[in-house]
């Protein structure tokens, strides 16, 4: 199978924190692949790289054979690099149907300025784009709250929104972090039919961060363990849970761990996203004072 | 150009003054304080009505005006800043900018938009610097800017300062401590108006004043030195204040006297404070945070 | 609505009868609105020309500050250029009016779109400050550049035979409204006003949908600014004369409390805002002057202060008591015109 996403000797620096060490890692075409580690391993971080948010230090992304590394983050998209959000991607202030026309965005298939002076096509085109937005919404289940702002729903709902966004971007390698997080177990587990099916359906290749292990255990093919920024150890699935490092490192005590913070929402400066030994600040920046 | 040169140390005496009490709601609250001019206003104008309205003595002017100062930063605390705490900070700071014209449009209905001269608090004739004549008002201002950059340094070592810095990254973390957050709001916009109302009453003699002169050319370039200082540094602010009026008068001389460019001071400073957003936002004397 | 395709022959007829009783509702108030301009004489045609000036400009900060999320403190900047370079079209060069309101759209795009570059790199509080400090540059230094501006003379900006009237300007002054209006009607029903959202709200998700944030946030610097730049032009053929002393910076931020008591994202309520503060200066003093009791302290110079004392004393309100502004009161009403209470 064809390399869709290859990433070599990734290095990462916030200060004299090295986030990311040396980190490479390859995701074959319609693969599920699974990124596990403990809290402060520097799984988003991977993730801010890959898609271009954070500037590493060191190292080349490689997606579709070509190097992005130097891509801002929506041409890396538009080459399609999906992906979805810890704290979700959803923008709170417009309804449900509209963050998933907004995720379409670079289908349109109109430039912003002819929508701008309401040119005859892009009236069809916006009705062509609610109407394909209703078949995501209605496969995602959401059709219930469809015209619903974002920001007043549930936590899974969003979560599925989110979800539902990533795949209206028409991407090829779907990224998801900790899509099982706020889940229950039972639906955890049906997570996996549904990774599966996109998969298969819309043959999409899909990178995970995840903390559920039978999750990671039933739908992946391939596994990396990342510990302090660095490759602990890869392979299938199976061997990576017999693996006693991993065990110690990571099966050993924190499978039930709180999510890690977000980098802060700051407007300015981005600090580290995941500074373990400083809970107190990660308490705050949860409570949104950042 | 000797003489702007000190021209310039002494104006931006004022800005630095002004920029110590931005700096300190900036590092408590993390809100740009558009309403930090206007508090050296209210004070100027409370000053003038007890001393040469009502012909009391200097002191009662002094005391009066402090007073009226402390009392509108409470007020703005009270009504303004403590409501919208939880709006975002553009809010905030559209709405500092209104209590900004809000205070000027007051002073101008109660006593209209005149010229008023306040007498020094020290008579006598000046002093010449480099060919400048130097006011003694404005010799006290620059010792008064120092002493406070300094005092206000010191008060973010104490127990209470740390406080403060605490309830800045986060509100429970100062409950921890045992002082409540309103307390601290109070105290830092309390603290904030006594500076404002300091720069107020030492700036009006140095020339006449109308309603609104704080604001209107004091608050820019005030701004302008924080940001230069680092926006948390109170050194900053002072060296920031002082090389801001020197980069002004020198724009005056070079732009304005030389080349004849109109508005040459403004285009200064607003130039200044391009080049340090632009190649070195942590400002001269800043650190992270 | 098209899910309302109800069966009940009774309840199609109560929607059709709610449809025409709406569009009744519209056209009423529309006449309502027209009639100071078909009765009211020259006065009222001016004054309603200011009112649309003062629209445009109000819609032109609601794109900046409501579609993406940017402030500017130093909007007086844009139209004072506008209006300037109207003005030196009109003057010096002779040329009609359709160039002269170009050159001030463009030359208001191009001065925000200078900005919008500071933008990218300085953003929230600090990017206010620039916009503050440039507005005060722009007016003491680019407005007082003698063959520019005319100095303190001010430029003259003479109307042309066509719109010599009050009325025909008033109408001038309307049809470019419209044009901004649907204009900004447009931007917000496709996929760029959906994209600004983005940026306004979390500019890395934006990104990672594939919106190029940088050039959606120059757009909207851009487009502010031409916005600003054609009010400018409109306000130097409505004065015939302007000055620097037109766009001190002070203008500037009645004009951003202004936008925000009409409420950011209500074209409505940031319309009716800027209309009132565009005729309060005018309409005040005749006001005060027919009470019953004179207070004491009105004078002229009071007159140039009480508009910012009342938006002040508006935004104070409408901040603490309803943040969506005038818009969010007019909500209920809105959406029953729009959508006949479906929602």
């Amino acid at each position: 199978m064809k390399q869709l996403l290859k990433v070599d000797g990734l290095h990462l620096r916030f200060g004299g924190l090295q986030v990311l060490n040396d980190l490479s890692l390859t995701v074959r075409e319609g693969q599920i692949v699974g990124l596990i580690g403990p809290n402060g391993a520097g799984k988003t971080s991977c993730f801010n790289c890959l898609t271009g948010i954070y500037q590493p230090q060191g190292g080349r992304v490689y997606f579709d054979g070509r190097d992005v590394s130097h891509l801002p983050t929506h041409r890396r998209a538009r080459r399609g690099m999906a992906r979805t959000w810890q704290n979700l991607g959803v923008i709170d202030s417009l309804t449900v149907t509209e963050n998933v026309m907004l995720a379409q965005h670079q289908r349109a298939g109109y430039s912003a300025l002819a929508g701008m002076l309401g040119l005859a096509g892009t009236w069809h085109r916006e009705r062509e784009l609610r109407r394909d937005a209703a078949e995501i919404i209605e496969y995602f289940g959401l059709d219930g709250v469809a015209d619903e702002r974002a920001g007043e729903l549930p936590y899974g709902v969003r979560k599925t929104c989110d979800m539902a966004m990533a795949l209206a971007t028409d991407p090829r390698l779907l990224m998801l972090d900790e899509p099982a997080s706020g889940l229950s177990p039972e639906e955890a587990l049906g997570l996996s039919t549904t990774l599966r099916e996109l998969r298969d359906r819309l043959r999409l290749t899909i990178l995970m961060i995840e903390h559920h292990v039978p999750l990671v255990a039933e739908v992946c093919d391939y596994v990396y363990v990342l510990n302090f920024g660095e490759l602990l150890t890869e392979g299938e699935p199976e061997a990576i849970q017999r693996h006693p490092e991993v065990i110690a490192a990571y099966l050993g005590g924190t499978a039930e761990s709180p999510a890690e913070p977000e980098a802060a929402d700051d407007d300015t400066v981005q600090f580290a996203s995941e500074p373990p030994e400083w809970p107190l600040m990660a308490e705050g920046k949860s409570n949104g004072t950042a | 150009m000797g003489a702007f040169f000190a021209l310039g140390i002494f104006q931006g005496a004022v800005y630095g003054l002004l920029a110590v009490g931005i700096v300190l709601v900036y590092k408590a609250k993390r809100v740009f304080n558009f309403a930090q001019g206007e508090f050296g206003g209210v004070a100027a104008f409370a000053a003038f009505y007890l001393v040469v309205n009502l012909g009391l003595p200097y002191w009662t002017g002094i005391l009066g005006g402090l007073a009226a100062a402390v009392a509108m930063g409470l007020a703005v605390e009270r009504v303004i800043v403590r409501p919208l705490e939880s709006a975002s900070r553009t809010i905030m700071l559209v709405a500092l900018v209104g209590v900004a014209l809000f205070t000027i449009a007051i002073i101008v209905l109660l006593g209209q938009p005149v010229p008023r001269v306040m007498p020094p608090l020290v008579e006598g004739s000046g002093v010449n610097i480099l060919g400048a004549g130097i006011l003694p008002q404005q010799l006290i201002l620059l010792a008064v800017l120092a002493v406070l950059a300094a005092a206000m340094a010191w008060f973010f070592k104490t127990d209470l300062g740390l406080a403060v810095l605490a309830s800045s990254q986060d509100t429970r973390a100062a409950q921890v401590v045992g002082i409540s957050p309103v307390a601290i709001s109070r105290l830092v916009w309390g603290m904030a108006a006594l500076l404002g109302g300091i720069a107020g009453l030492l700036y009006a003699p140095v020339g006449i004043f109308t309603p609104g002169f704080m604001t209107l050319t004091m608050l820019v370039p005030a701004f302008a030195a924080a940001v230069l200082g680092g926006m948390t540094s109170l050194p900053g602010a002072f060296v920031g204040g002082i090389a801001i009026g020197v980069v002004q008068n020198l724009g005056i001389y070079l732009l304005g006297q030389q080349l004849k460019v109109p508005g040459a001071a403004e285009l200064g400073v607003f130039a200044l404070l391009m080049l340090v957003l632009l190649i070195r936002p942590q400002g001269l004397l800043g650190k992270e945070a | 609505m098209a899910t309302a395709t109800m069966t009940f022959g009774r309840i199609k007829v109560a929607r059709r009868f709610g449809l025409a009783l709406r569009v009744a509702v519209v056209l009423a108030l529309l006449v309502l609105a027209a009639l100071p301009l078909l009765l009211g004489g020259d006065v009222w045609a001016q004054r309603i020309s200011r009112a649309a000036i003062y629209a445009i400009i109000g819609l032109s900060i609601n794109t900046l500050t409501g579609h993406a999320g940017q402030i500017s403190l130093g909007h007086q900047a844009f139209v004072g250029i506008g209006a300037f370079a109207a003005a030196f079209m009109a003057s010096r060069l002779g040329a009609p009016l359709g160039f002269g309101l170009a050159a001030g759209a463009l030359a208001g795009m191009a001065t925000a779109a200078i900005v919008g570059m500071v933008a990218l790199r300085v953003t929230g509080l600090y990017l206010a400050l620039v916009t503050l400090a440039f507005g005060l540059t722009a007016e003491t230094t680019i407005f007082n550049w003698r063959e520019f501006t005319g100095g303190g003379a001010g430029a003259f900006a003479p109307r042309p035979a066509l719109v010599s009237s009050d009325h025909a300007f008033a109408l001038l002054c309307l049809g470019v409204l419209a044009l901004v209006l649907y204009a900004d009607w447009r931007l917000v029903s496709t996929k760029a006003g959906r994209a600004l959202a983005a940026v306004r709200n979390d500019e890395r998700i934006a990104s990672t949908l594939g919106i190029n944030v940088t050039g959606y946030k120059l757009a909207a610097f851009s487009l502010s600014g031409l916005a600003a730049g054609l009010a400018g032009g409109l306000f130097a053929h409505w004065n015939q004369v302007v000055q620097a002393m037109d766009f001190e910076f002070q203008v500037a931020l009645v004009w951003v409390l202004m936008t925000v008591v009409g409420g950011l994202r209500s074209r409505l309520g940031v319309i009716l805002a800027s209309a009132f503060f565009a005729l309060l200066p005018l309409t005040l003093p005749n006001f005060l002057a027919g009470l019953p009791w004179q207070p004491p302290f009105l004078n002229e110079a009071v007159y140039h202060v009480l508009p910012p004392f009342i938006v002040v004393v508006m935004l104070l309100i409408v901040l603490r008591f309803f943040p969506g502004g005038l818009g969010q009161l007019l909500r209920p009403a809105t959406r029953w015109l729009t959508k006949g209470g479906d929602r």
